[in-house]
């Protein structure tokens, strides 16, 4: 493995000359031999259409590089690979990674600071720039070559209990950074920052921003909105899903359905105006955000040829709308639950009041870490299946008003549960396979490939292929907690699988 | 690699680990390893005890203890709640048996510097200063929280006690099958004694936390039909770990030696989705008066 790794560097140091500038339209059309997003591309499917690894040969796969941070916190980053180097993130962190040899090129690290430092989810790349968003709430741009600042600037006040964790979204010249932050009642906020100067293009707000006298919310906070969106060119909209109420589990201050907080919103990039939104949690009292990945998807849905957008959320319901106005298409649970009714008549799950946190306890399914969670879905177009890495749990929830109205205002517990790689069939909910993955919740993302390969990470440390359309396990090697989602990309015409276990970065490549 | 597999289940034999037939293993005591200060006094109902108390009070400088705060905040905040009264992924610390236990970072230091990564806590690389004043933080926070008996996150014994124990009596014994694994006279018997408040309610509903539950048991076949059991020690889809009569680790591949894991857990689980509220509510009045 390492002479493979040294054989490289000296072909890559001869021949290759790495470029370091990223055109903004190759965002639209990914090529092979890069990642250029959180997401692989803006669809959010994660979905690669290499083939060069396929069921019946990855059982070959061999490790080609391991990067050690040689810091405690683990990866939770999605790499971005851009120009043969590869940008991955830690709290605080970036490295650029020679990706044929695995060396540091550069390390930028932001100066200690008293921010919620929780995870990083990745960087992002536009023309010869790299973007890190900081707990502290900073977005900077560094030059990619040397990662030397280019402009550093405050997106939040950090010491009012904002931070970020959000790999940003760049859509045309804007630089999408959401900021998360729901230990205090803070308006949820999506900023457009201009990706050349650093000046603030336009924030879209969730709940009436600070000050503000709007009563739709019906007096919540909150709606953060922590995790990176998808967008369709064709439409021009951004599709971002946003985060829970504040107070978090006292929803008697609060009254009403609280938008626009635990939905997905469509807002225009250029404006910051909200096109549509759809609440999957109205009035939520369990901490369950609807930030996990909007999927857009254009397939047939009924017999007819729809642009979809699907979401796996938080409180153990799949959605199918259609991307176009939100109309919902198909609600559906995909994990244990039991806090709903019932599903009113434009596709929402209407909340037992008899599963609200109460004084003596009430034990509700999921737990408040989700039925999923920050961890990315995938879309295989070839079975109409999105696999999502689910827990089947329980929490116990408690509230009396000496918990008052601020920030959390309650307590909960998580009881018990079970993780599963979860197949969901697109056109009716119904789950095709599942394969259990260990106790509690799993931290891997997952990745489909076009040969009919599944990469993602089980609890107890392994990363694991899996055949898409049944689930079979068909390679695995332990490498530690996977915390990211795998990607795969082709460079100089071989395909790699690159993915993050415990502090580490591993590649694998057939022999 | 199939004949050392078995030679080394040969030698959990020899080893006179517990053997099918033999004496089962003996789950730990419930008591066991819990802070002291536990017993109830005379006169005064066990409910209206507060979580393990801390067994070495000490105090620390209102400067160590708002470094500490900061540095909690940002560092184990997200996980354990701002107030370190839990939090979305990590337990209550104002109620953990360890930091009662703990005197000046004795128990929480080593903890902090090797993490929990089977549980998803990190290691931590802190100065000394950086240990000492998040020390200093999570202990003024368990005074705090057991003087204030009412605070922001509070659950305190008597908001659980809506329950019916008549009922929850019956429950056990009959709808629940609860008295299929327990007995009220044996195993349970004096459980409201060494748990009270959410911390039995929690342990009714998944035994977890401190002392650990006993882990589940695995029967190996032996290729002569003998079997032998051991506890196990962890698990995933392609390997098994027990431990051995020394207490090392032995690990397994799984398609090379044929096995049965009894998890009394998974009933506990299993029951998770059949409880109503009242039912739940009504076991725990039950449990409650095991005394």
């Amino acid at each position: 493995m390492r002479s493979l790794a040294s054989l490289w560097m000296g072909i890559g140091f001869s021949v290759v000359v790495l470029a370091q500038s990223v055109d903004p339209k190759d965002l639209l059309h990914p090529p092979p031999d890069s990642w250029l997003t959180y997401h692989g591309d803006y669809s959010g499917r994660r979905h690669a259409s290499l083939t060069e690894i396929t069921p019946e040969n990855v059982g070959q796969l061999k490790q080609v590089w391991r990067f050690q941070t040689g810091r405690n916190p683990s990866i939770k980053a999605t790499p971005i690979l851009a120009n043969g180097i590869l940008y991955v993130t830690t709290p605080d962190n970036l490295w650029a990674v020679d990706a044929r040899t695995a060396k540091e090129l550069w390390h930028y690290e932001n100066p200690r600071n008293d921010a919620f430092h929780i995870g990083h989810r990745g960087a992002a790349v536009y023309k010869d720039a790299v973007y890190l968003t900081t707990p502290d709430c900073h977005l900077i741009a560094l030059n990619a070559k040397d990662g030397t600042v280019k402009w550093n600037i405050v997106i939040a006040d950090s010491s009012k209990g904002y931070w970020s964790s959000n790999a940003p979204l760049i859509v045309g010249n804007h630089v999408l950074v959401g900021i998360s932050g729901d230990f205090d009642n803070l308006p949820g906020q999506l900023k457009s920052i201009d990706a050349d100067t650093g000046k603030t293009q336009w924030i879209f707000y969730t709940t009436p921003p600070p000050g503000g006298t709007e009563p739709e919310s019906g007096g919540a906070t909150g709606g953060q909105m922590w995790m990176t969106g998808t967008y369709d060119p064709l439409l021009n909209l951004v599709y971002v899903g946003t985060g829970n109420p504040t107070p978090v589990l006292n929803g008697k201050v609060r009254p009403g359905d609280n938008p626009w907080t635990c939905s997905i919103v469509a807002l225009n990039p250029d404006t910051g105006k909200l096109v549509w939104g759809f609440q999957v949690s109205p009035h939520d009292t369990h901490d369950w955000d609807a930030s996990e990945v909007p999927v857009l998807v254009d397939a047939d849905f009924n017999g007819q040829p729809r642009q979809l957008l699907l979401q796996a959320s938080r409180n153990g319901y799949f959605f199918v709308l259609d991307r176009t106005n939100g109309k919902n298409l198909l609600t559906a649970p995909y994990a244990t639950v039991n806090w709903a009714k019932g599903i009113d008549k434009t596709g929402r799950p209407i909340s037992n009041p008899a599963k609200e946190p109460a004084k003596d306890g009430v034990l509700i399914a999921p737990n408040e870490s989700g039925a999923t969670n920050y961890r990315s879905p995938s879309f295989d177009p070839t079975t109409g299946l999105l696999i999502v890495s689910v827990q089947d749990g329980y929490g116990i929830y408690f509230f009396k008003p000496e918990h008052g109205t601020y920030g959390w205002a309650g307590a909960d517990y998580g009881v018990a549960g079970h993780a599963f790689l979860r197949a969901i069939d697109y056109k009716t909910g119904k789950i095709v396979w599942d394969h259990p993955i260990g106790d509690g919740a799993g931290a891997a993302g997952v990745l489909t490939t076009e040969s009919g390969l599944t990469f993602s990470g089980d609890v107890p440390g392994n990363v694991i292929a899996f055949r898409s359309s049944d689930g079979a396990t068909l390679w695995h090697q332990a490498i530690g907690k996977v915390g990211n989602g795998p990607i795969t990309y082709e460079l100089d015409g071989k395909q790699y699988l690159v993915v993050g276990g415990g502090s580490s970065l591993y590649a694998f490549a057939l022999p | 690699m199939r004949q050392t597999i078995w030679i080394s289940v040969v030698t959990l034999i020899a080893a006179g680990i517990a053997i099918a037939q033999g004496p089962a293993r003996q789950a730990a005591a419930p008591g066991d390893g819990q802070a002291k200060g536990q017993a109830p006094a005379p006169g005064r109902s066990p409910a209206s005890l507060p979580p393990p108390q801390t067994l070495t009070p000490q105090t620390y400088p209102i400067e160590q203890i708002q470094a500490g705060e900061v540095r909690f905040t940002s560092q184990c905040g997200f996980c354990h709640g701002r107030d370190a009264a839990g939090g979305e992924t990590g337990p209550d610390l104002t109620r953990s048996t360890l930091v009662a236990q703990d005197t000046r970072g004795d128990k929480i230091g080593p903890l902090l510097r090797a993490g929990r990564p089977d549980r998803g806590m990190p290691p931590f690389d802190l100065t000394a200063a950086d240990l000492g004043a998040l020390v200093a933080f999570i202990h003024a926070q368990k005074v705090k929280f057991e003087t204030l008996g009412g605070g922001r996150r509070s659950v305190d014994a008597a908001d659980l006690a809506s329950g019916k124990a008549d009922a929850g009596r019956r429950y056990f014994n009959h709808k629940g099958g609860c008295s299929g694994c327990h007995s009220a006279t044996g195993d349970l018997g004096g459980i409201a004694l060494r748990y009270q408040g959410l911390q039995l309610l929690q342990r009714m509903l998944y035994p977890s936390g401190q002392p650990p539950p006993a882990p589940p048991k695995v029967s190996f076949t032996l290729p002569e039909g003998q079997t032998v059991v051991a506890p196990l020690a962890g698990q995933d889809e392609f390997t098994i770990t027990v431990l051995d009569p020394a207490g090392a680790r032995q690990t397994y591949a799984r398609s090379i030696v044929k096995f049965k894991i009894d998890d009394p857990m998974s009933a506990h689980f299993d029951q998770l989705g059949k409880y109503t509220g009242k039912d739940m509510h009504d076991v725990f009045a039950y449990l409650e008066t095991l005394k």
